[in-house]
Protein backbone atom coordinates (compact mmCIF):
# COMPACT_ATOMS: atom_id res chain seq x y z
CA UNK A 1 0.00 0.00 0.00
CA UNK A 2 1.11 3.36 -0.71
CA UNK A 3 0.93 6.49 1.96
CA UNK A 4 0.75 9.98 0.85
CA UNK A 5 1.65 12.77 3.32
CA UNK A 6 0.21 15.77 1.76
CA UNK A 7 1.22 19.39 3.23
CA UNK A 8 1.04 18.52 6.84
CA UNK A 9 1.25 20.98 9.82
CA UNK A 10 0.91 19.87 13.23
CA UNK A 11 1.18 22.07 16.33
CA UNK A 12 0.67 20.86 19.91
CA UNK A 13 -0.61 23.24 22.22
CA UNK A 14 1.71 23.52 24.58
CA UNK A 15 1.93 25.39 28.45
CA UNK A 16 4.70 27.58 28.04
CA UNK A 17 4.15 28.89 24.48
CA UNK A 18 0.72 28.80 23.33
CA UNK A 19 1.47 26.79 20.40
CA UNK A 20 4.40 24.35 19.62
CA UNK A 21 4.98 23.92 16.05
CA UNK A 22 6.37 20.70 15.71
CA UNK A 23 5.91 19.55 11.73
CA UNK A 24 5.88 21.92 9.10
CA UNK A 25 5.21 21.61 5.34
CA UNK A 26 5.62 17.88 5.30
CA UNK A 27 4.94 16.43 1.48
CA UNK A 28 6.25 12.79 1.07
CA UNK A 29 5.13 10.08 -1.11
CA UNK A 30 6.01 6.46 0.00
CA UNK A 31 5.33 3.58 -2.90
CA UNK A 32 4.21 0.91 -2.08
CA UNK A 33 6.62 -2.32 -1.13
CA UNK A 34 8.96 0.56 -0.46
CA UNK A 35 11.27 0.78 3.30
CA UNK A 36 11.50 4.56 3.85
CA UNK A 37 13.87 5.41 7.00
CA UNK A 38 13.20 8.87 8.87
CA UNK A 39 15.87 9.92 10.43
CA UNK A 40 16.57 13.26 12.29
CA UNK A 41 17.83 14.44 15.79
CA UNK A 42 15.73 14.11 18.98
CA UNK A 43 12.66 15.90 19.52
CA UNK A 44 12.51 16.41 15.88
CA UNK A 45 9.07 14.86 15.39
CA UNK A 46 9.63 11.72 13.94
CA UNK A 47 7.13 10.17 16.35
CA UNK A 48 4.74 12.68 15.53
CA UNK A 49 5.14 11.46 12.16
CA UNK A 50 4.66 8.12 12.06
CA UNK A 51 1.37 8.56 14.66
CA UNK A 52 -0.56 10.85 11.97
CA UNK A 53 0.44 8.40 9.29
CA UNK A 54 -1.29 5.76 11.71
CA UNK A 55 -4.25 7.57 12.30
CA UNK A 56 -3.19 7.99 16.28
CA UNK A 57 -2.95 11.56 15.67
CA UNK A 58 -4.80 14.25 13.29
CA UNK A 59 -2.84 16.72 11.52
CA UNK A 60 -3.44 20.60 12.38
CA UNK A 61 -3.71 21.01 8.75
CA UNK A 62 -3.01 18.62 5.29
CA UNK A 63 -3.98 14.87 4.76
CA UNK A 64 -2.41 12.00 4.83
CA UNK A 65 -3.60 9.15 2.16
CA UNK A 66 -3.22 5.38 2.93
CA UNK A 67 -4.10 2.94 -0.08
CA UNK A 68 -6.35 6.02 -1.33
CA UNK A 69 -8.32 6.67 1.45
CA UNK A 70 -8.08 9.73 3.78
CA UNK A 71 -6.68 8.03 6.97
CA UNK A 72 -8.96 9.20 9.91
CA UNK A 73 -8.26 6.53 12.32
CA UNK A 74 -6.07 3.94 13.43
CA UNK A 75 -6.45 0.72 11.85
CA UNK A 76 -5.42 -3.15 11.67
CA UNK A 77 -3.79 -2.20 8.14
CA UNK A 78 -0.97 0.08 9.66
CA UNK A 79 0.27 -1.57 12.57
CA UNK A 80 2.50 0.52 15.08
CA UNK A 81 5.64 -0.97 16.94
CA UNK A 82 6.34 1.50 19.32
CA UNK A 83 8.96 3.31 20.83
CA UNK A 84 7.96 1.95 24.31
CA UNK A 85 7.24 -1.55 25.43
CA UNK A 86 3.78 -2.51 24.38
CA UNK A 87 3.23 -5.75 25.33
CA UNK A 88 0.09 -6.58 26.84
CA UNK A 89 1.06 -7.68 30.66
CA UNK A 90 -1.57 -9.93 31.35
CA UNK A 91 -1.15 -11.79 28.23
CA UNK A 92 1.39 -14.59 27.83
CA UNK A 93 3.67 -14.32 24.43
CA UNK A 94 1.65 -16.53 22.72
CA UNK A 95 -1.21 -14.59 23.34
CA UNK A 96 0.22 -11.03 22.43
CA UNK A 97 1.54 -12.52 19.83
CA UNK A 98 -2.08 -13.84 18.22
CA UNK A 99 -3.84 -10.89 19.28
CA UNK A 100 -4.01 -9.05 16.51
CA UNK A 101 -5.39 -12.36 14.94
CA UNK A 102 -7.94 -12.82 17.18
CA UNK A 103 -9.49 -9.08 16.46
CA UNK A 104 -9.48 -9.44 12.37
CA UNK A 105 -10.69 -12.92 12.80
CA UNK A 106 -8.10 -13.67 10.64
CA UNK A 107 -8.02 -17.89 10.91
CA UNK A 108 -9.36 -20.32 13.00
CA UNK A 109 -7.50 -20.84 16.40
CA UNK A 110 -5.48 -23.79 15.63
CA UNK A 111 -4.02 -21.77 12.65
CA UNK A 112 -3.11 -18.81 14.39
CA UNK A 113 -1.11 -20.67 17.11
CA UNK A 114 0.72 -22.61 14.94
CA UNK A 115 1.37 -19.51 12.54
CA UNK A 116 2.87 -17.72 15.85
CA UNK A 117 4.95 -20.80 16.71
CA UNK A 118 6.57 -20.67 13.32
CA UNK A 119 7.30 -17.07 13.67
CA UNK A 120 8.69 -17.12 17.28
CA UNK A 121 10.48 -20.06 16.41
CA UNK A 122 12.38 -17.99 13.71
CA UNK A 123 13.58 -15.79 15.76
CA UNK A 124 14.72 -18.11 19.06
CA UNK A 125 11.65 -17.23 21.83
CA UNK A 126 9.48 -20.02 21.06
CA UNK A 127 11.10 -21.48 24.30
CA UNK A 128 9.13 -18.45 25.80
CA UNK A 129 5.77 -18.54 24.22
CA UNK A 130 4.17 -19.27 27.94
CA UNK A 131 6.23 -16.67 29.81
CA UNK A 132 4.94 -13.23 30.39
CA UNK A 133 6.40 -9.91 29.53
CA UNK A 134 7.96 -9.21 32.46
CA UNK A 135 9.74 -12.65 32.66
CA UNK A 136 11.87 -11.15 29.39
CA UNK A 137 14.37 -8.55 28.57
CA UNK A 138 14.00 -5.71 26.80
CA UNK A 139 15.05 -6.71 23.33
CA UNK A 140 12.90 -9.91 23.56
CA UNK A 141 9.69 -7.41 24.01
CA UNK A 142 10.33 -5.72 21.50
CA UNK A 143 11.05 -8.94 19.13
CA UNK A 144 7.27 -9.98 20.25
CA UNK A 145 6.16 -7.21 19.55
CA UNK A 146 7.21 -7.38 16.16
CA UNK A 147 6.10 -10.46 15.70
CA UNK A 148 2.68 -9.09 17.15
CA UNK A 149 2.61 -6.94 14.21
CA UNK A 150 3.99 -9.02 11.65
CA UNK A 151 1.78 -11.99 11.99
CA UNK A 152 -1.10 -9.97 11.22
CA UNK A 153 -0.05 -9.42 7.73
CA UNK A 154 -0.66 -5.73 8.11
CA UNK A 155 0.75 -4.29 4.65
CA UNK A 156 1.94 -1.10 6.26
CA UNK A 157 4.25 -1.57 9.19
CA UNK A 158 5.40 2.10 11.07
CA UNK A 159 8.68 0.86 13.58
CA UNK A 160 9.91 3.64 15.90
CA UNK A 161 13.39 3.03 16.41
CA UNK A 162 12.21 -0.80 17.68
CA UNK A 163 15.64 -1.67 17.73
CA UNK A 164 17.34 0.95 20.31
CA UNK A 165 17.06 -1.63 22.95
CA UNK A 166 19.01 -3.92 21.64
CA UNK A 167 22.48 -4.52 21.93
CA UNK A 168 24.68 -4.06 18.31
CA UNK A 169 25.14 -7.62 17.40
CA UNK A 170 21.21 -8.55 17.83
CA UNK A 171 20.65 -5.07 16.29
CA UNK A 172 22.40 -6.38 13.28
CA UNK A 173 20.68 -10.00 13.32
CA UNK A 174 17.02 -7.98 13.64
CA UNK A 175 18.06 -6.04 10.43
CA UNK A 176 18.78 -8.40 8.46
CA UNK A 177 15.45 -10.37 9.57
CA UNK A 178 13.41 -7.35 8.94
CA UNK A 179 14.82 -7.14 5.32
CA UNK A 180 14.04 -10.47 4.85
CA UNK A 181 10.34 -10.14 6.09
CA UNK A 182 10.29 -7.33 4.30
CA UNK A 183 11.19 -9.15 1.01
CA UNK A 184 8.77 -11.84 1.61
CA UNK A 185 5.80 -9.83 2.26
CA UNK A 186 6.12 -6.81 0.12
CA UNK A 187 5.31 -4.20 3.48
CA UNK A 188 5.15 -0.94 3.20
CA UNK A 189 7.46 0.00 5.79
CA UNK A 190 7.96 3.18 7.67
CA UNK A 191 11.21 3.18 10.15
CA UNK A 192 12.17 5.84 12.83
CA UNK A 193 15.67 5.61 13.84
CA UNK A 194 18.60 8.35 14.80
CA UNK A 195 21.29 6.11 13.93
CA UNK A 196 22.66 6.68 10.40
CA UNK A 197 23.90 3.37 9.82
CA UNK A 198 20.75 1.86 10.58
CA UNK A 199 19.13 3.98 7.77
CA UNK A 200 21.92 3.24 5.57
CA UNK A 201 21.58 -0.59 5.74
CA UNK A 202 17.34 -0.91 5.81
CA UNK A 203 15.92 1.97 3.73
CA UNK A 204 15.37 2.45 -0.19
CA UNK A 205 15.12 6.09 0.88
CA UNK A 206 15.95 8.31 4.05
CA UNK A 207 14.24 11.14 4.83
CA UNK A 208 16.05 13.15 7.02
CA UNK A 209 14.32 15.93 9.34
CA UNK A 210 15.29 19.10 10.29
CA UNK A 211 14.17 20.53 13.99
CA UNK A 212 12.87 23.31 15.72
CA UNK A 213 10.33 22.88 13.19
CA UNK A 214 10.81 19.92 11.65
CA UNK A 215 10.52 20.12 7.91
CA UNK A 216 12.12 17.40 5.76
CA UNK A 217 15.48 18.67 4.99
CA UNK A 218 16.81 16.07 2.35
CA UNK A 219 16.08 12.85 0.90
CA UNK A 220 18.16 10.47 0.14
CA UNK A 221 17.86 7.33 -2.36
CA UNK A 222 20.15 4.70 -0.85
CA UNK A 223 20.92 2.81 -4.32
CA UNK A 224 23.43 -0.05 -2.74
CA UNK A 225 22.54 -3.37 -3.59
CA UNK A 226 20.88 -5.86 -0.74
CA UNK A 227 22.59 -7.80 0.96
CA UNK A 228 24.42 -4.36 1.84
CA UNK A 229 28.07 -4.47 3.48
CA UNK A 230 28.97 -2.47 6.08
CA UNK A 231 32.62 -2.33 5.31
CA UNK A 232 31.95 -1.58 1.80
CA UNK A 233 33.36 1.74 0.18
CA UNK A 234 29.73 3.06 -1.11
CA UNK A 235 28.27 2.00 2.20
CA UNK A 236 30.64 4.10 4.64
CA UNK A 237 30.74 7.04 1.55
CA UNK A 238 26.94 7.41 2.19
CA UNK A 239 27.14 7.42 5.93
CA UNK A 240 29.24 9.87 6.20
CA UNK A 241 27.87 12.52 3.76
CA UNK A 242 24.56 11.84 5.40
CA UNK A 243 26.47 12.36 9.22
CA UNK A 244 27.74 15.70 7.30
CA UNK A 245 23.91 16.67 6.49
CA UNK A 246 22.73 16.07 10.09
CA UNK A 247 26.03 17.79 11.52
CA UNK A 248 25.46 21.27 9.40
CA UNK A 249 21.75 21.44 11.07
CA UNK A 250 23.31 22.05 14.69
CA UNK B 1 17.56 -20.91 60.34
CA UNK B 2 17.17 -18.64 63.59
CA UNK B 3 16.29 -15.39 61.89
CA UNK B 4 13.50 -17.36 60.34
CA UNK B 5 12.43 -18.33 63.41
CA UNK B 6 12.63 -14.73 65.33
CA UNK B 7 10.83 -13.08 62.65
CA UNK B 8 7.69 -15.83 62.72
CA UNK B 9 7.41 -14.81 66.49
CA UNK B 10 8.32 -11.13 66.37
CA UNK B 11 4.20 -10.59 65.41
CA UNK B 12 3.13 -12.73 68.79
CA UNK B 13 5.55 -11.27 70.85
CA UNK B 14 2.80 -8.33 71.95
CA UNK B 15 -0.44 -9.73 71.78
CA UNK B 16 1.08 -12.25 74.78
CA UNK B 17 2.34 -9.17 76.60
CA UNK B 18 -0.88 -7.12 75.99
CA UNK B 19 -3.21 -10.42 76.76
CA UNK B 20 -0.45 -10.58 80.24
CA UNK B 21 -1.15 -7.24 81.13
CA UNK B 22 -4.97 -7.63 80.92
CA UNK B 23 -5.49 -10.62 82.71
CA UNK B 24 -2.61 -8.36 85.53
CA UNK B 25 -5.25 -5.67 85.97
CA UNK B 26 -8.17 -7.78 86.05
CA UNK B 27 -7.81 -11.01 87.72
CA UNK B 28 -4.30 -10.60 89.24
CA UNK B 29 -4.97 -6.65 90.72
CA UNK B 30 -8.65 -6.92 90.23
CA UNK B 31 -9.16 -3.21 89.49
CA UNK B 32 -12.00 -3.22 87.90
CA UNK B 33 -15.33 -5.55 88.55
CA UNK B 34 -15.54 -8.10 85.50
CA UNK B 35 -18.32 -5.65 83.85
CA UNK B 36 -16.32 -2.51 82.66
CA UNK B 37 -13.44 -4.65 82.26
CA UNK B 38 -13.98 -8.78 81.87
CA UNK B 39 -10.79 -10.63 82.60
CA UNK B 40 -9.31 -13.07 79.42
CA UNK B 41 -10.96 -15.84 81.69
CA UNK B 42 -14.06 -14.21 81.61
CA UNK B 43 -14.00 -13.98 77.72
CA UNK B 44 -12.66 -17.69 77.32
CA UNK B 45 -15.74 -18.17 79.90
CA UNK B 46 -18.13 -16.69 77.65
CA UNK B 47 -16.41 -17.90 74.22
CA UNK B 48 -17.05 -21.45 75.49
CA UNK B 49 -20.37 -20.90 76.14
CA UNK B 50 -21.61 -18.92 72.51
CA UNK B 51 -19.64 -21.58 70.92
CA UNK B 52 -21.40 -24.89 72.61
CA UNK B 53 -24.77 -22.86 71.78
CA UNK B 54 -23.75 -22.32 68.43
CA UNK B 55 -24.69 -18.59 68.93
CA UNK B 56 -21.43 -17.18 67.54
CA UNK B 57 -21.36 -19.78 64.47
CA UNK B 58 -24.81 -18.52 63.75
CA UNK B 59 -24.23 -14.61 64.30
CA UNK B 60 -21.20 -14.99 62.36
CA UNK B 61 -22.11 -16.70 59.19
CA UNK B 62 -25.20 -14.18 59.46
CA UNK B 63 -22.32 -11.34 59.69
CA UNK B 64 -20.72 -12.92 56.69
CA UNK B 65 -23.82 -13.19 54.63
CA UNK B 66 -24.53 -9.41 54.49
CA UNK B 67 -20.94 -8.41 54.02
CA UNK B 68 -20.95 -10.51 51.66
CA UNK B 69 -24.27 -9.80 49.78
CA UNK B 70 -23.89 -6.06 50.42
CA UNK B 71 -20.68 -6.14 48.63
CA UNK B 72 -21.61 -8.53 45.80
CA UNK B 73 -24.72 -6.16 45.12
CA UNK B 74 -21.39 -2.90 45.35
CA UNK B 75 -19.68 -4.63 42.50
CA UNK B 76 -22.43 -5.34 40.32
CA UNK B 77 -23.38 -1.61 40.11
CA UNK B 78 -19.91 0.08 40.88
CA UNK B 79 -17.54 -1.92 38.58
CA UNK B 80 -19.59 -1.56 35.42
CA UNK B 81 -20.37 2.00 36.29
CA UNK B 82 -17.22 2.54 37.03
CA UNK B 83 -15.48 1.48 33.98
CA UNK B 84 -17.75 3.61 31.49
CA UNK B 85 -17.91 6.55 33.66
CA UNK B 86 -13.72 6.06 33.47
CA UNK B 87 -14.16 5.81 29.63
CA UNK B 88 -16.52 7.57 28.84
CA UNK B 89 -15.63 11.44 29.83
CA UNK B 90 -18.85 13.11 29.16
CA UNK B 91 -20.77 10.61 31.29
CA UNK B 92 -18.21 11.20 34.15
CA UNK B 93 -18.94 15.04 33.92
CA UNK B 94 -22.76 14.37 33.88
CA UNK B 95 -21.99 12.19 37.30
CA UNK B 96 -19.37 13.39 39.12
CA UNK B 97 -21.11 16.57 41.05
CA UNK B 98 -23.26 13.61 42.34
CA UNK B 99 -21.20 11.14 43.17
CA UNK B 100 -18.73 14.09 44.99
CA UNK B 101 -21.82 15.09 46.89
CA UNK B 102 -22.87 11.48 48.10
CA UNK B 103 -19.63 10.01 48.74
CA UNK B 104 -18.66 11.43 52.00
CA UNK B 105 -22.01 11.11 53.68
CA UNK B 106 -21.19 8.26 56.18
CA UNK B 107 -23.02 4.72 55.64
CA UNK B 108 -24.70 4.80 59.02
CA UNK B 109 -26.13 8.30 58.43
CA UNK B 110 -28.46 6.41 55.80
CA UNK B 111 -29.87 4.08 58.58
CA UNK B 112 -32.51 5.88 59.63
CA UNK B 113 -33.87 5.54 55.80
CA UNK B 114 -32.92 1.79 55.37
CA UNK B 115 -35.34 1.27 58.34
CA UNK B 116 -37.95 2.93 56.98
CA UNK B 117 -37.81 1.47 53.46
CA UNK B 118 -36.68 -1.78 54.37
CA UNK B 119 -37.92 -2.41 57.68
CA UNK B 120 -35.97 -4.70 60.21
CA UNK B 121 -33.32 -7.86 59.55
CA UNK B 122 -31.29 -8.34 56.61
CA UNK B 123 -32.42 -5.91 53.81
CA UNK B 124 -31.60 -2.74 55.56
CA UNK B 125 -28.37 -3.86 56.55
CA UNK B 126 -27.46 -5.06 53.08
CA UNK B 127 -28.74 -1.68 51.98
CA UNK B 128 -26.27 0.57 54.67
CA UNK B 129 -23.46 -2.23 53.44
CA UNK B 130 -24.21 -1.33 49.64
CA UNK B 131 -24.13 2.26 50.17
CA UNK B 132 -20.74 2.18 52.38
CA UNK B 133 -19.12 0.06 49.21
CA UNK B 134 -20.27 1.29 46.02
CA UNK B 135 -18.33 4.66 46.02
CA UNK B 136 -14.59 3.19 47.02
CA UNK B 137 -15.35 0.43 44.39
CA UNK B 138 -16.28 2.99 42.23
CA UNK B 139 -13.73 5.36 42.44
CA UNK B 140 -11.02 2.92 42.13
CA UNK B 141 -12.80 1.41 39.03
CA UNK B 142 -12.56 4.92 37.71
CA UNK B 143 -9.50 5.51 38.44
CA UNK B 144 -8.02 2.59 37.15
CA UNK B 145 -9.59 2.86 33.56
CA UNK B 146 -8.16 6.50 33.64
CA UNK B 147 -4.45 5.12 34.41
CA UNK B 148 -4.89 2.71 31.04
CA UNK B 149 -1.52 2.64 29.35
CA UNK B 150 -2.17 4.56 26.15
CA UNK B 151 0.33 2.75 24.25
CA UNK B 152 -1.67 -0.62 24.83
CA UNK B 153 -4.91 0.64 23.85
CA UNK B 154 -2.97 2.40 20.69
CA UNK B 155 -1.77 -1.08 20.11
CA UNK B 156 -4.60 -2.86 19.94
CA UNK B 157 -6.37 -0.31 18.02
CA UNK B 158 -3.61 -0.68 15.45
CA UNK B 159 -3.69 -4.53 15.52
CA UNK B 160 -6.92 -4.01 14.28
CA UNK B 161 -9.39 -3.81 17.97
CA UNK B 162 -12.66 -2.30 17.70
CA UNK B 163 -13.75 0.16 20.62
CA UNK B 164 -15.70 -2.60 21.84
CA UNK B 165 -12.75 -4.73 21.68
CA UNK B 166 -10.17 -2.40 23.29
CA UNK B 167 -12.75 -1.85 26.49
CA UNK B 168 -13.09 -5.61 26.82
CA UNK B 169 -9.60 -7.01 26.13
CA UNK B 170 -7.52 -4.18 27.13
CA UNK B 171 -9.04 -1.76 29.56
CA UNK B 172 -10.71 -4.47 31.94
CA UNK B 173 -7.78 -5.87 32.28
CA UNK B 174 -5.61 -3.16 33.10
CA UNK B 175 -8.23 -2.40 35.50
CA UNK B 176 -8.48 -5.26 37.46
CA UNK B 177 -5.64 -4.94 40.08
CA UNK B 178 -7.67 -1.13 40.96
CA UNK B 179 -10.85 -2.64 41.12
CA UNK B 180 -9.14 -5.46 43.37
CA UNK B 181 -7.96 -2.96 45.42
CA UNK B 182 -11.43 -1.04 45.63
CA UNK B 183 -12.98 -4.38 47.05
CA UNK B 184 -10.11 -4.80 49.44
CA UNK B 185 -11.55 -1.39 50.84
CA UNK B 186 -14.88 -2.02 50.15
CA UNK B 187 -14.99 -4.93 52.41
CA UNK B 188 -12.88 -3.36 55.40
CA UNK B 189 -15.85 -0.12 55.30
CA UNK B 190 -18.79 -3.01 54.77
CA UNK B 191 -17.62 -4.86 58.00
CA UNK B 192 -17.84 -1.46 59.79
CA UNK B 193 -21.30 -0.42 58.34
CA UNK B 194 -22.63 -4.20 59.59
CA UNK B 195 -21.77 -3.88 62.64
CA UNK B 196 -23.28 -0.65 63.46
CA UNK B 197 -26.59 -1.42 60.97
CA UNK B 198 -26.70 -4.74 63.46
CA UNK B 199 -26.58 -2.25 66.41
CA UNK B 200 -29.79 -0.23 65.24
CA UNK B 201 -31.69 -1.85 63.38
CA UNK B 202 -31.35 -5.80 63.68
CA UNK B 203 -32.07 -9.06 65.33
CA UNK B 204 -28.81 -11.00 64.34
CA UNK B 205 -25.18 -11.00 63.68
CA UNK B 206 -22.41 -10.35 65.39
CA UNK B 207 -23.31 -6.66 66.29
CA UNK B 208 -26.65 -7.50 67.73
CA UNK B 209 -24.84 -9.88 69.87
CA UNK B 210 -22.69 -7.75 71.24
CA UNK B 211 -25.23 -5.22 72.18
CA UNK B 212 -27.50 -7.71 73.46
CA UNK B 213 -24.42 -8.99 75.79
CA UNK B 214 -23.76 -6.13 76.57
CA UNK B 215 -27.57 -5.31 78.00
CA UNK B 216 -27.59 -8.11 79.62
CA UNK B 217 -24.42 -7.31 81.96
CA UNK B 218 -22.33 -10.37 79.91
CA UNK B 219 -19.26 -8.34 78.89
CA UNK B 220 -17.28 -10.90 78.13
CA UNK B 221 -19.56 -12.03 75.35
CA UNK B 222 -18.80 -8.05 74.13
CA UNK B 223 -15.45 -8.91 73.66
CA UNK B 224 -15.82 -12.12 71.75
CA UNK B 225 -17.95 -10.56 69.19
CA UNK B 226 -15.02 -7.84 68.93
CA UNK B 227 -12.00 -10.14 68.63
CA UNK B 228 -14.08 -12.25 65.86
CA UNK B 229 -15.28 -9.37 63.92
CA UNK B 230 -10.98 -8.38 64.12
CA UNK B 231 -9.80 -12.06 63.17
CA UNK B 232 -12.52 -11.84 60.21
CA UNK B 233 -11.36 -8.85 59.08
CA UNK B 234 -7.25 -9.73 59.14
CA UNK B 235 -8.75 -12.98 57.19
CA UNK B 236 -10.23 -10.80 54.49
CA UNK B 237 -6.92 -8.90 54.52
CA UNK B 238 -4.64 -11.84 54.11
CA UNK B 239 -7.36 -13.15 51.18
CA UNK B 240 -6.90 -9.61 49.57
CA UNK B 241 -3.25 -9.16 49.72
CA UNK B 242 -2.64 -13.19 48.07
CA UNK B 243 -4.95 -11.93 45.31
CA UNK B 244 -3.17 -8.57 44.92
CA UNK B 245 0.25 -10.45 44.90
CA UNK B 246 -0.51 -13.27 42.42
CA UNK B 247 -1.78 -10.13 39.95
CA UNK B 248 1.86 -8.46 38.70
CA UNK B 249 0.42 -6.21 36.22
N1 LIG C 1 1.08 15.10 22.72
C1 LIG C 1 1.98 16.10 22.68
N2 LIG C 1 1.69 17.30 23.26
C2 LIG C 1 2.58 18.31 23.24
N3 LIG C 1 3.78 18.24 22.67
C3 LIG C 1 4.14 17.10 22.06
C4 LIG C 1 3.27 15.96 22.06
N4 LIG C 1 3.88 14.95 21.41
C5 LIG C 1 5.09 15.43 21.03
N5 LIG C 1 5.25 16.72 21.41
C6 LIG C 1 6.43 17.56 21.14
O1 LIG C 1 6.74 17.44 19.79
C7 LIG C 1 8.13 17.41 19.57
C8 LIG C 1 8.50 16.21 18.73
O2 LIG C 1 8.24 15.03 19.46
P1 LIG C 1 8.48 13.59 18.85
O3 LIG C 1 8.14 12.61 19.90
O4 LIG C 1 7.77 13.46 17.57
O5 LIG C 1 10.05 13.60 18.59
P2 LIG C 1 11.00 12.42 18.06
O6 LIG C 1 11.64 12.91 16.83
O7 LIG C 1 10.27 11.16 17.98
O8 LIG C 1 12.10 12.36 19.21
P3 LIG C 1 12.90 11.08 19.79
O9 LIG C 1 13.98 10.76 18.79
O10 LIG C 1 13.47 11.59 21.06
O11 LIG C 1 11.93 9.99 19.98
C9 LIG C 1 8.78 17.45 20.93
O12 LIG C 1 9.22 18.75 21.18
C10 LIG C 1 7.67 17.08 21.87
O13 LIG C 1 7.82 17.75 23.10
MG1 LIG D 1 10.30 9.34 19.07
Amino acid sequence: MSIEVKNINKTFKSKKTDQLSVLENINLTINDGELICLLGPSGCGKTTLLRLIAGLEQPTSGEIVANGEVVKKPSGDRAVIFQQYSLFPWLTVLQNVTFGLEMTKKGSKAENIAAAERYLTSVGLIDFKDSYPHELSGGMKQRVAIIRSLLNHSPILLMDEPFSAVDMQNRHSLQEQLIGVWKRFENTIVFVTHDVDEAVYLADKIVILDKNPGRIAKIVEVDIERPRKRESPEFIALQESIVQQLNMED
Amino acid sequence: MLENYKNKFIPLILPIVLILIWHGITDGLELFSSYILPSPMDVVNSAWVVIENGKLLTNTIDTLYKVFAGLICASIVAIPAGILLGWYKTLEDLCTFVISVLRPIPPVAWIPFSILWFGIGTFPAVFIIFMGCVFPILVYTIDGVKRTDKVLVESAQTLGANDWNVLKRVVVPSTVPYIVSGLKVGIGIALMCTISAEMIGSSSGLGYMILTATNLFDTGTTVVGMIVIGLIGLAFDFVFSRAQDKIFW
